[in-house]
């Protein structure tokens, strides 16, 4: 089992966001995310899942309630370069090569190049794509360019990594293998917390250590359940009596 | 072993396709080019014919013989002509380009700017330039200088719009990505709008090239020489009012063999610029 601390580092209570059209996308949250938790978001598209995301990183202001990123306000979180975010889309730049693209985020910050590029090699090592840095995006599947998405945000070494349904656009065989692989990279980063959005309840439950259930109309957490399961898990988790009923607790909450 | 290495795989698979391909691509572009040359050749032996059985003036109709006879007679004055022609449209070209680009990048970078500007900037675009053109003369005088400006001002629409759409339609996914690590307005346009619009500007480029040749034929015709050395349109004036009508011919010919060349030059460059964009991003734009 491993160890890991328990700071609070994301604190939302009655968090609300209304867009100006008057949409309430999210109503009325409460959820405290401690230091080193993998948290599941899984609800069906429109809940307010990628909205959560986005007030978290200061794209978009909540406006009611109370949301907190080390204490501090998104944006200011967001200025410490500590918060990471992957999409569903790789969102590679088509004309800079792979490394290029891995240490984007250091170059904005002004890093040289030098160190950016030992950083994105060290990434890159990471995520089991050394041997691709000088190739372009064009010329990796779509499971190496979410590679390279998830090195470009592990970069910065963050201390929350969003993942919006980064593996939505993935077949099944890769997805586990990347699931695989992120659990494996979560967990020599005792530090670092990972939030990460699906739709999908068993990769949910295999993934978190946490899964907090959203449900539409208008978007709320209807329920946090625990995963009580030690990491790392390994592919025998996903045939286990326990997976199965905690699979089922989820979708019992989702059906309602 | 492929697996390890893709790079070097991929690049043997091309390689040896490439040796291979050799064959193929020349009996394709002979395909190609046979048909379009087999029609030339019709013509024009149809239209030497014609002259010769019919014996028509060659004022009104010169054989294709008489105009390579006009040709080779005149050419120094054609050489000359051309070279003046092709650099008073390469200096338009680039002022309507980086201008073009530079006009863009300013509205770009601000919607007040913009929205302030664009709607003059789309008004201008729809006076024709020929009632602006003695305006142009009377202010840079006759020659050179006003024939450039006529044909950068007739580049530099197509360039300032197609930039304008371009950084305009970057990615709002990556735009989110760039907020989020926080770059700057500079940064977030010159490391992602601006490459991203390449493949509009680079259409802009092919508009504007051939625009600039035409300008600065029409040029010529509107604003004379100014005591300069004469180019294509000047010739055609020329040639016009001394009823040399072969001559007329070759230098239209010239025209369209300059315009051809400008274009396939910054089409090749466009090449260039895009090899490391993938066709389906291309696409997408
Ligand atoms: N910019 C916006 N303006 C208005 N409504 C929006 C905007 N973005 C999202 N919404 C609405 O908010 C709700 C939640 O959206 P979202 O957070 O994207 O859901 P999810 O990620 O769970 O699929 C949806 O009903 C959506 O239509
Ligand atoms: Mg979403």
């Amino acid at each position: 089992m491993t160890v890991k601390t328990k700071n609070v580092l994301v604190n939302m209570s009655g968090l609300s966001k209304i867009f100006p059209n008057g949409t309430t996308a999210v109503k009325d949250v409460n959820l405290e995310i401690k230091e080193g938790e993998f948290i599941c978001f899984v609800g069906p598209s429109g809940c307010g899942k990628s909205t959560i995301f986005k007030m978290i990183t200061g794209l978009e202001d909540h406006t009611n309630g109370e949301l907190e990123i080390f204490g501090h306000s998104p944006d200011e979180a967001r200025k410490q370069n500590e918060v990471a975010f992957v999409f569903q889309d790789h969102t590679l730049l088509p004309w800079k090569n792979v490394r290029d693209n891995v240490a984007l985020p250091l170059q904005l910050k002004g890093v040289s190049k030098k160190e950016r590029y030992a950083e994105a090699e060290r990434v890159l090592e990471l995520v089991g794509l050394a041997h691709t840095t000088t190739m372009l995006p064009r010329e990796l599947s779509g499971g190496m360019k979410m590679r390279v998405s998830i090195a470009r945000a592990l970069v910065t070494r963050p201390r929350l990594l969003l993942m919006d349904e980064p593996f939505g656009a993935l077949d099944e065989i890769t997805r586990q293998s990347l699931q695989e692989e992120l659990l494996n990279i979560w967990q020599k980063d005792s530090s670092m917390t990972v939030l990460f959005i699906t739709h999908n309840v068993f990769e949910a439950v295999y993934l978190s250590s946490k899964v907090a259930v959203m449900t539409p109309g208008p978007g709320k957490i209807s329920s946090n359940i625990e995963v009580p399961y030690a990491y790392p898990r390994g592919d025998q988790f996903r045939t286990t009596p326990e997976f199965g009923e905690l699979v089922g607790d989820v979708s019992k909450v989702l059906d309602h | 072993m492929s697996m390890k290495n893709p790079a070097l795989s991929t690049s043997l698979i091309k390689e040896k396709k490439w040796s291979f391909d050799i064959q193929t691509i020349l009996f394709s572009l002979l395909k190609k080019v046979s048909l379009p040359i087999l029609v030339f050749v019709v013509f024009v032996g149809g239209w030497e014919l014609f002259c010769r059985a019919t014996g028509i003036a060659h004022y009104i109709l010169p054989a294709p013989s008489d105009i390579y006879l006009a040709a080779v007679a005149n050419s120094e004055n054609l050489l000359g002509a051309m070279f003046v022609t092709i650099s008073s449209a390469l200096m338009g070209f680039i002022m309507s380009v980086v201008l073009g680009i530079s006009g863009a990048v300013l509205l770009a970078s601000s919607k007040v700017i913009e929205k302030a500007l664009y709607p003059y900037v789309v008004l201008l675009q729809t006076i024709p330039i020929i009632a602006i053109a003695p305006i142009i003369v009377i202010w840079f005088g006759a020659g050179t200088n006003a024939i450039v400006i006529i044909a950068f001002l007739i580049g530099f629409f197509p360039m300032l719009s197609n930039t304008l759409v371009g950084l305009n339609s970057t990615d709002s996914n990556l735009r989110n990505l760039f907020s989020l690590y926080n770059a700057s307005k500079f940064q977030t346009m010159w490391r992602l709008r601006l490459p991203a619009a390449l493949p509009y500007i680079v259409a802009g480029l092919k508009i504007s090239c051939t625009l600039a040749t035409i300008g600065v034929i029409a040029g010529e015709y509107i604003a004379g020489i100014g005591g300069g050395r004469g180019g294509l349109g000047y010739a055609i004036t020329v040639a016009a009012s001394n009823i040399q009508t072969a001559y007329l011919f070759a230098c239209g010919l010239a025209a369209s063999v300059l315009g051809i060349g400008f274009f396939l030059i910054i089409n090749y460059i466009s090449k260039l610029l895009l090899s490391s964009w993938h066709e389906s991003e291309m696409d997408q734009q």
